[in-house]
């Protein structure tokens, strides 16, 4: 009984319309191939799915607490100093990661460079604030802060899956392409890893998406 | 003087914002629908960039680089606030950004009419920060280097969002699949114009 | 909801307080983990220009790796005078900054290694100007002061594919056994040819292709860093 009791009572933790904002981000509403946002520091980290994965993790926590802590001082925020407010929570938590990316993980932190620092000017974090967090809970806009950097990450990882295993052969670091097939002439292709390919991918993912969901496309 | 000269054109043509780094795509994309709005977008963001660059590496080499502030006191030799920067990298570009706008609307209202929409969008503009932690990152030297880099950054993120706009003007008037219409036309465009321009790469200056 | 200028003004204090203090909070306590990180980078650094790979290795064990080969370090001066002998400070010396002192003033660290077949290898550590920024790297000789043991170079913004191909083994692999005196003992130090060098060439290794303004930084560093220690290297081998 008791159990049945608090499943019900958390019931709208994960409600439908919850799950709807965890979902919706990875196609309809994705961040990159439909809202047009955070593209800029998507690209350059690419190359290789370590990094690639590191960078959407990083965009995930940032969205999802700048939300959190945007939505519930929402009622206290000064309009007039609104967007500072935002920037000063959003660069806080960027530098955070920063930190944490250098004292853990270092490798993967030089690679990132300084796109790191350029979570800031990520249009989905502005984006999502301004449009989401100003004017819901918390709760639902930590979701939906999560929800869009998954689907941000999502992306990211495709492009970078097609060029690391086009580009050098390779799946997070490991050779899967076998020794045979370089022997008969196969050969890695080394546009792959240069930046114009990383564009001409998410052009390609964006075709196939909106090839299957209709409703996307534009005239 | 020769090296500054290699800089300002490697900035422009090979270490393109945007084909290159793909910073400022956000508004590159929104916006380069229309060769006037782009080009109008263009002057601005080099305009900023050449402000906020020079002033910004200037904040980091005088106050938070480690050591910077031994110029104060000698006392402060070990303190390290380069944390700091991407807080006050920001801060900077948004108050310059700001002030530009004023300064720019009291004194030349033609101009502030043509480039007024676009100073606000420039704030949260990736290049703009980018190009600050660029100059951060590879360690530059003088105020020359850092003004000449900014300047050929702001002129390589102008030509490239004007042709991409030219392109797209005509592009209207294409028969392309349905699916790839829009956004992914033009992606597959500013990739195949990045492949124009790494024919740069190999040139020798 | 229109708030006062007094309400603004206090909200915007509470909030750069608040951040700051959190901020500082976050950078202090990470700091000693992140100064390890670019510590046993340095380690791994000197090690791989002995060519000793510490990839396998653990982080944690690299300094025992470093301690066990690194024997001693010390700094000189232009003249060849040791100016500083305890490891710790010489480790500590950042070449970024040594250099911009004027070159009377520059300490030049040296590390010593004593290599699995006995052989004792000194690792002087090198800084230059690629095209983009910063190249640096490590380059161990032979205690005749002319024959190289290995390289390692690395770089901060080199062009992908082009220039950043100076921290790849094809380019650091062909250093090793050259030489940088020629045989009557003028400093030829190392070059970089352009469409690669001779066979046979004593002091010459291959270029990389589209990489140019690069390897000509990595050769310039090369002979700049090592023509400052020319008095010490006479000072050693009068001994």
């Amino acid at each position: 009984m008791s159990d049945s009791n608090t499943k019900a009572e958390k019931e709208p933790m994960f409600s439908a319309k919850v799950l709807k904002l965890l979902k919706n981000p990875l196609n309809l509403e994705n961040p990159i191939t439909v809202q047009v946002l955070g593209i800029c520091s998507a690209l350059a980290v690419t190359v290789q799915m370590k990094p690639a994965i590191v960078m959407a993790l990083s965009v995930t926590i940032v969205t999802a607490f700048s939300n959190l802590i945007i939505s519930s001082l929402r009622n206290t925020i000064p309009s007039r100093i609104r967007i500072i407010v935002q920037l000063v929570v959003v660069a806080a938590l960027v530098i955070i990661v920063d930190q944490l990316l250098k004292a853990y993980v270092y490798d993967v932190s030089k690679k990132l460079s300084v796109f790191v620092g350029l979570i800031i000017t990520n249009c989905i974090l502005m984006g999502r604030l301004e449009a989401y967090a100003m004017g819901n809970k918390p709760w639902p806009s930590f979701v939906d802060g999560i929800g869009n950097g998954l689907g941000y990450g999502l992306i990211l990882v495709l492009v970078a899956f097609f060029r690391e295993l086009l580009g050098s052969g390779k799946i997070y670091g490991m050779k899967v392409i076998p020794q045979a097939l370089y022997d008969s002439g196969y050969m890695d292709n080394g546009l792959m890893i240069l930046p114009p390919m990383a564009l001409i991918t998410i052009g390609i993912i964006i075709w196939v998406q909106r090839s299957k969901t209709t409703e996307l496309q534009e005239d | 003087m020769e090296n500054l000269f290699n800089l300002f054109v490697r900035s422009i043509f090979i270490d393109n914002m945007i084909f290159a780094y793909f910073l400022g795509m956000c508004s590159f994309l929104a916006v380069s629908k229309t060769v006037k709005t782009s080009v109008g977008l263009g002057i601005a963001v080099t305009f900023v960039l050449l402000v906020t660059a020079p002033v910004n590496w200037l904040v980091d080499t005088y106050l938070l680089k480690p050591g910077a502030l031994i110029w104060l006191s000698e006392d402060f030799a070990d303190l390290d606030l380069s944390y700091l920067s991407f807080m006050i990298f920001i801060a900077v570009i948004a108050a310059i950004v700001q002030l530009v706008e004023m300064v720019v609307e009291k004194f030349s209202p033609s101009l502030y009419n043509a480039l007024g929409i676009f100073l606000p969008l420039i704030a949260v503009n990736c290049a703009i920060l980018g190009v600050a932690l660029f100059v951060q990152e590879r360690d530059y030297h003088s105020i020359a280097e850092v003004t000449v880099y900014a300047g050929g950054s702001g002129i390589g993120w102008f030509l490239a969002i004007a042709s991409l706009a030219a392109i797209r003007e005509k592009i209207t008037y294409s028969n392309i699949p349905k699916p790839l219409r829009g956004l992914g036309i033009s992606f597959i465009i500013t990739g195949l114009m990045a492949i124009a321009f790494m024919s740069f790469m190999g040139i020798k200056i | 909801m229109e708030h006062s200028n007094k309400y603004i003004f206090i909200y915007s204090v509470i909030m750069v307080v608040v951040v700051a203090v959190s901020l500082t909070i976050v950078a202090v306590q990470l700091k000693p983990a992140q100064e390890d990180n670019i510590r046993i980078e340095k380690m791994q650094n000197i090690l791989a220009s002995v060519n000793i790979s510490t990839a396998e290795v653990q982080k944690k064990q690299v300094i025992d790796v470093y301690n066990k080969y690194i024997v001693s370090a010390e700094a000189v001066n232009i003249k060849g005078d040791v100016v500083e002998s305890d490891q710790a400070k010489v480790f500590a010396i950042d070449m970024g900054s040594e250099i911009k002192k004027p070159i009377e003033d520059q300490r030049l660290p040296l590390f010593k290694a004593t290599l699995d077949n006995g052989d004792i290898a000194l690792i002087i550590p090198l800084r230059g100007k690629g095209l983009w920024g910063p190249v640096w790297g490590y380059i161990s000789l032979k205690t005749d002061y002319n024959t190289v043991v290995g390289t390692i170079f690395d770089h901060k913004a080199e062009t992908p594919g082009l220039g950043a191909e100076i921290n790849q083994d094809w380019f650091t692999a062909p250093f090793k056994g050259k030489t940088l005196f020629s045989e009557n003992g003028t400093f030829t130090s190392i070059q970089i040819v352009k469409g690669g060098a001779a066979d046979d060439d004593p002091h010459g290794v291959d270029a990389i292709s589209g990489g140019t303004i690069t390897s000509k930084g990595v050769e310039k560093m090369i002979y700049d860093n090592l023509l400052s220690y020319q008095e010490y290297f006479k000072k050693m081998n009068n001994q």
